[in-house]
This record gives C-alpha cells, structure tokens and sequence, in this order.
C-alpha cells in the first residue's frame, strides 16, 4: 500500500513537471480509461455498434472505453452532458447528425452542438431504406408518391420516432415530391418495422440490418436506398440519387468537447484509423451488417456544415416556420 | 422440426454452457438485487462477453442475466423495500411487510419459486407454441396494446385498498407526472417550466426508490428499535423456510399469474411491470380474503413474481421469428445472436434449426440451475434482514442514494430521489397508498402513446377504424364494461356478506374492506 502511495507521489510529481515543462503530456494520454457518452438507449444501433468497437479498440489506445449510456428527450440529457464536460479528452460522446445538428434547430437548448463539439471521427453510416409491405400495390418509390399525390392526408408513414433517423429521410423525400402523408409514430425501429409487417402503415424508413433478412425472405419489398452505390446483399434496389431524391445518411460519429487539445485528438484518430485494419473488428462490423466507410474528423466538419442548411431548410417546410433554435 | 430439436438438446448439453449460464444467472441475481444497476444495463455491459465465446455458451449466458436479473430485483424489494428493477415493483405491496413479520426467507423462497414457475412454463409454452405466438404478436397494434392497457388498468383499479377517492386522487398525481418532459408523439415539452433537466421525463427508477424506501427509512428511525422486524417473533426463527402447504396454497395464485403473464408477454410493448401489477391484482380479486393483501400475504409475493417472469419467454418469439426486438432487453440478445452469424429473422429455424432450438433448451436448463443457485443464495441474503437497525439503516440509505444516481449518472435524480420521498412520506403520514401513482406513472405514457398512434392510423374516424377494422381491439374493448360491471358485482355481494358476518357477530364495526 505504501509502495504504491510513494509511486502516486511521484507519478503526480512527475506530472506537474511535464505541465510547467509544457512537453509531451499527449504523449502519455490516456492514462486513464476514456468515458464515452451514449445518449441513446441500451440495444440500439448505435449500442451494438459501441460494444463492438470498444471490446478491440484497447489493444490501439491502450486504455478502455467506457460506454455510458444517458438516454432521455431524444438524445438531449447525453448531449447536454457532453458539453458540460471537461474537455480533457475523457469524456467523448457517440452521437448521430440528427441529435447533433438537426435537433437544435427546432427548439431552443442550453447548448450550440456547432461551437461545443468537435468531431474525433465518423464511425460509419447507416443507409435509410424506404420499404413497405411485399403485398401493397407499388411496386417502385415513384408509384408509391404517385399514389401519395394521388390521395392526400391518406398516405400512412410509420416512421421511428419525430425528427429521428428514420423519420426526417423520410420526410426530406415526401416533401420534396409534394406529397402530403400521413406520419404515424412509433417507439424506434423495431416497432415501427413489426407495423409494417402487420400490415399497419403503408411505408417505413429503416435500416438494411433489419430489413434485409425479411426481404430476403420475401415479406418486405425495399423500394430505395439512401447511399452513394447499391447495396452488395441488394443489388436489384436503386439509390434515392438515382431516382432523384437525396435525403442523406445517418452518420454515426464520435465527438469531444470543443477545447479537447488537439495532440490528445490525435491519440484517438489514430487508434480509430488502425481499428480498420483489425480484423476481429472488420469480422464483427461485417456481422452486424455493418459498412466501414469511416470520415476522419476534418472531412466529417465539412459535412456537418451542409446539414445544418438542408435541415433548416427541411423543418420550414414541414412546420411552416423558421426554425426557433440556432 | 422434431430432429432439430433433439439435435439442438444434445448441443446444449456442455460444461462450459452450464457453467456460464450459472456465471449470468449469480451475476443477474447480484445486479438486480442492487438498486439502480438494472437488468438491461448489466446485459448491455455483458455483451461483449459473448462476442468472443461460442454461440451455444455466450448467448446462453446474457439468457442467464436476464432471468437472475429480474428475480434479483424482488431480493431488495423484499428485504429493504427498494425495487432493484421496475419489475418488481408489484412485489413491494407484501414483500416488505412480511420481512417485518420476521419471514423474509419464505417470502425470499416464495419469490424463487414463483418466478421459476412462472419462467419455466412459459419457456415450454414459447418453444411449443412459437408459430401462434409470433401471429399473436403481429395483430397486436396500437389499438390493441390501448385496449389492453386499459383493461389492466380497470382490473388494477378495482382492486385498490383503502378509500377510492384517495386512490383515484393518488393515480390523477401519477398520471400528471407522467405527463412532465417531452411528449411521446410529436416532441414538444410539456409541464417542464423551462427547467432542461426534467425534458426527458420523471426518471422511474429515483422515483420508486424515493416513495417506497425513504419513507421505509423514515419509519423504522421513528420506530427505535433495534432490528428491522417489528412485530415480536423468535429471532431464531427469522430463517423460517416456506412450507410446503403455503407452496400449495398459492399453488392456483402462480398458475393464474403465469397464464397471465406468457398472455402478456406475447403482446409487444406491456412488459414485466404490466403483468406484476395485473397477476397481483387478479390473485387479490380471486382471494377470499382479499384483506390480507397488502399487509404481508405470501400469496401477493407469488402472484407478481411469478407474472413478471413468465413475461420472459413469450417476449423472444419477436425476435426470432422476425428479427425484431420488442424491448431493450430482446434488441440486446438481437446484437448478441448477429454477432455470432445468427441473423433473427424468418430463415433463422431454416438456417440454423438445431443451435436455435439448442438455445431454446439452454433457456429451460437455466430454469433447474436458476432454482439450484437460488435455493442456495437466499438463506445468504435472508440473514441480512437480522443485521442491527443502525447500522443497516445508513446501508440502506446510501444504496438508495447511489442506486438513484448510478441509474443515469445524474445528479439532478438525487433531487428526483429527496422530492419523491418528501412526497411518499406525507402521503404516508396522511394515510394516502402510493401504490396507484406508481401505476398511473408507470401505464399512463403506454396508454397515452398507444392511443395518440391510433388516433394516427385512424385518420379522424376512430369509432369505425377502432370497431370495424381491428376487430380484435374491439373485442377487448367491448371486455372492459363486462369486467367492470362483473367485479362490481362481486365486491358489491362481499360487502353484503362482511355486513351480514358483522351484524350477526353483534356490534361488529362493518369494516372498510371491500
């Protein structure tokens, strides 16, 4: 016990000198396991996508990520966390471009996302996937709007949840072909997807992880897939850039408290870049369905700067109002 | 199928997967048993376990989590009165009151059978009946799950204790805090007065903790004395075992809640907490002495433990027919099962036949082990209860303090805990039961979200869309008058009976109860 106290004493001593020295402190982070922030519940996607990363990422970093998860008011009460925390380097948050640049825009938080939060790396991407039924009458998007125009207030959207990952694909779609739909609320995508299948609602937006098997076994027809090429397990189904849509993708991204120093953000970045050539973590990725289109930090600033008008632009025409947060 | 089946029982039978799904279940049981640290979480930080492990081992130990996890909540519920998960909050009405009396082991005892009961017939029930399950699932909708809901609501209002003015003001403050932070269906805040840390709602769990265990506290400090059992009893029977005529007795109690627990299970979204309150409320309304409810009675331990497991198995049909979680817990198994190659789904029996129904057994073995490792860890946790007041109060005081906090790492629900307690222990004081607030907070925001969906898909005709296109919400619905008027009835010709017992016993006060 004592031994160990003395060894603290220099530990801590050694510290202070490399402080006053201002020398290579980034050198030796993390000495201690990284926090990072889930504001999203137990068992979802981003959930299995953590648990996945975290379990290799320590042979990298050399310390453990810790998940915590702060679920609560759609991803806010995690959020808010986050920015209140020392920027240090950890205490990171793994959040979602909708929590992190559409939110704030529709009402007024006690944080700017934009100013307090920068991006450590974008993990990968969720493709929305418009889909209905195998049984329902259309058999493309474009007959499905058509059908939407066609009957207006009748066209049932079950989506996954206001201004979530699945609901503003979809409205970006619907809006921009006139078409005045129907949204019904459902709790996440597991639910919304079981509706579908009831035969409740006319289309969903989801995601290839869950939709894939069931279309594979011919319950569900996949209409179009938000991403920039066809999906490999899916190769008959047409991008929403092909049919002329573009609705976006769902990134899911790692992020730091704006004043995180920079040498300790690079520690992370590269612990993230050697984590692609890991082949447990290529295996798990590709079991869960997965793609690995990572964006390094910088590139993700670039198209975190876009949303923020193409969401604004998409809350005006649904509301019918400017957006009241920033 | 019949050969998958058998094949599948020889896979599972493996050391290592005994051995882990004891590991989960010892775990599950100690995670469940500390307040704050619920089932969910523990499975979510297990997962990766299991990545690594073979399939017939790693998912049968999150299995094990899962079924130690919601017994071990009843543990704390029985003990010191603080729900180690929302399951068990029915447990709480008899759970405590019996530790008072001095018999914590039997309840403790009650509790493990019950649930294994409860958890092993509706895992026979789920493997052999998986097909009529799965549709069952799919036909329940938003209009349904607001028909059912409701129902289990007239059934638990109709068995309230005490004055009914007084629970019906009780639910109205339960339902108005459901209704704080953002609401479900379209986003906005509501009740929040501005204040971000309530956007997210009232946290349940700093909830039941504050308004059963602060007041609990409270009490047995105003009490003086020395031990936590307050009525006179032999201290050196405190470990009194469950007898087997009281296992008799509660016997029809455990087969009603397991019925109405798996019938619960099939729905998606009703949950544990929904069947507890509804196997605890009907085994009340069967009794012929309901008055005993409340007030320590075996029984009320037996019917909401064992309603609350036998949600478990039906809960998994989702998942593997369709590949869709219904709930945290199941989407959890989902991220385990696809982790291992398994993708849920329509193919998964087609596909992996054998190791799915392999599991399928690992799950009724868990049931025999989970027996075993509880027959030999409840003396353990029993001869807690027989620790000196002063020092098991301040225990008890800090798990509630650190269970509320470590639920979500924020500090503002130990505000949540403090005012939840202010709030049980006057209404304590003024002899006002808190039990229908927890259950107007607890169902309001299904009811609520369930009904705002139908009103959705009804697209402003409900009556029509309600009574001509979902047949099957009709049928419950038209249930509700007749299970109304039918208690009604009952609890009217009890009274007649207690009045007609009273008058002949001459001077007999009648009695309140009914």
């Amino acid at each position: 016990m004592k031994s160990k106290n003395i060894f603290r004493f220099l530990l801590v001593g050694l510290i202070v000198v490399f402080v006053f020295a201002g020398t290579v402190l980034g050198a030796t982070y993390p000495k201690k396991p990284i926090t990072m922030i889930i504001p999203l519940g137990a068992g979802g996607s981003h959930d299995l996508n953590a648990r996945v990363f975290t379990s290799v990422i320590p042979e990298y970093l050399g310390q453990a990520i810790v998940v915590k998860l702060m679920p609560g008011a759609g991803g806010q009460t995690g959020t808010a966390a986050a920015v209140r925390a020392k920027p240090d380097g950890y205490t990171l948050i793994f959040t979602h471009n909708y929590i992190d640049q559409l939110q704030p825009l529709i009402e007024k938080l006690p944080y700017d996302t934009t100013k307090a939060l920068r991006t450590v790396w974008a993990l990968n991407y969720g493709p929305p996937v418009f889909f209905s039924r195998s049984d329902k009458p259309w058999k493309s998007l474009d007959e499905l709007l058509d059908h939407g125009r066609k009957n207006p207030g009748k066209l049932q959207f079950a989506h996954t949840g206001k201004w979530g990952a699945g609901f503003t694909p979809g409205a970006l779609v619907l809006t921009k072909a006139g078409v005045d739909a129907q949204f019904i609320p459902y709790k996440g995508g597991g639910p919304a997807l079981q509706a579908i299948l009831a035969g409740d609602g006319d289309f969903s937006v989801g995601f290839p992880a869950q939709t894939l098997p069931l279309y594979r076994a011919g319950k569900l027809r996949l209409f179009a897939i938000s991403a920039e090429k066809r999906l490999k397990e899916a190769p008959d189904v047409p991008t929403l850039k092909e049919l002329g849509y573009t609705s976006g993708v769902m990134y899911r991204i790692i992020m730091a408290p704006r004043k995180t120093p920079d040498d300790r953000v690079k520690v992370l970045r590269e612990a993230f870049r050697k984590l692609y050539e890991d082949k447990t973590f290529k295996n798990l990725m590709a079991k869960l369905g997965e793609n690995m289109e990572y964006m390094d930090g910088p590139d993700y600033e670039k198209v975190r700067a876009e949303q923020k008008k193409q969401y604004a632009e998409l809350i005006e025409k649904i509301t019918g109002e400017k957006p009241k947060g920033k | 199928m019949w050969d998958s089946f058998l094949e599948g029982a020889q896979l599972c039978l493996r050391f290592d997967t005994f051995g882990m799904i004891s590991l989960g279940l010892l775990l599950g049981m100690l995670v469940g048993a500390l307040p704050g640290f619920t089932t969910v979480m523990a499975m979510a930080i297990l997962l990766p376990i299991s990545f690594f492990l073979h399939p017939l081992v790693g998912i049968p130990f999150l299995i094990g989590v899962y079924k130690g996890g919601i017994f071990g909540g009843s543990i704390s519920a029985i003990l010191v009165s603080i729900p180690g998960t929302g399951a068990a909050v029915a447990t709480i009405f008899d759970g405590p009151a019996l530790t008072k009396k001095g018999q914590a082991r039997k309840a403790l005892e009650m509790a493990l059978y019950a649930s294994v009961f409860g958890d092993f017939s509706s895992d026979v029930l789920t493997l052999f009946f998986i097909g009529p399950i799965a549709l069952i699932a799919l036909k329940v909708g938003p209009p349904e799950l607001a028909a059912i809901v409701l129902l289990s609501l007239v059934i638990i209002s109709t068995t309230a204790t005490g004055a009914a003015v007084k629970g019906l003001i009780m639910c109205f403050i339960g339902l108005l805090f459901s209704m704080v932070g953002q609401d479900p269906l379209g986003f906005m805040s509501r009740f929040t007065f501005g204040i971000f840390a309530i956007k997210a709602g009232i946290p349940l769990l700093p909830m039941l903790i504050g308004v059963f265990a602060i007041p609990e506290i409270l009490a047995a400090i105003e009490g003086e004395v020395s031990s936590f059992i307050t009525e006179r009893v032999d201290l050196s029977k405190v470990g009194e075992r469950l007898k087997y005529e009281e296992f008799r007795r509660c016997f029809r109690t455990i087969l009603r809640s397991t019925g109405i627990g798996s019938a619960l299970g099939a729905c998606p979204g009703v949950g544990q907490v929904v069947a507890a309150f509804v196997g605890y409320a009907s085994a009340k309304k069967a009794s012929k002495h309901p008055e005993t409810f409340g007030k320590g009675e075996l029984e009320g331990v037996a019917a909401a433990e064992a309603a609350n497991n036998a949600v478990n198995g039906p809960t998994l049909v989702p998942l593997l027919t369709l590949g869709i979680p219904g709930d945290n817990i199941t989407a959890i198994l989902l991220g385990a099962f696809i982790a291992q190659g398994l993708r849920p789904g329509p193919r998964l029996f087609a596909e992996h036949g054998p190791t799915v129904f392999a599991l399928l057994v690992a799950m009724l073995l868990a049931n025999v082990l989970f027996l075993i490792l509880g027959y030999l860890t409840v003396p353990v946790f029993a001869k807690i209860v027989t620790v000196r007041k002063s020092i098991l109060l301040p225990v008890i005081t800090i798990f509630a303090f650190a269970g509320s906090y470590v639920f979500r790492s924020d500090p503002f629900d130990l505000e949540v805990l403090v005012f939840f307690g202010a709030l049980g222990y006057v209404a304590r004081k003024l002899k006002f039961d808190v039990s229908p607030m927890v259950m107007a907070f607890i169902l309001g925001p299904i009811l609520e979200y369930s009904f705002g969906q139908t009103l959705s898909l009804a697209g402003g005709n409900l009556l029509h869309y309600v009574f001509v296109d979902r047949p099957f919400a009709a049928a419950i619905f038209a249930l509700i008058p007749v299970v109304s008027v039918l208690f009604a009835v009952r609890a009217v010709r009890r009274r007649h009976k207690v009045a007609a017992h009273n008058s002949r016993m001459k001077g007999g006060e009648v009695s309140g109860v009914s």
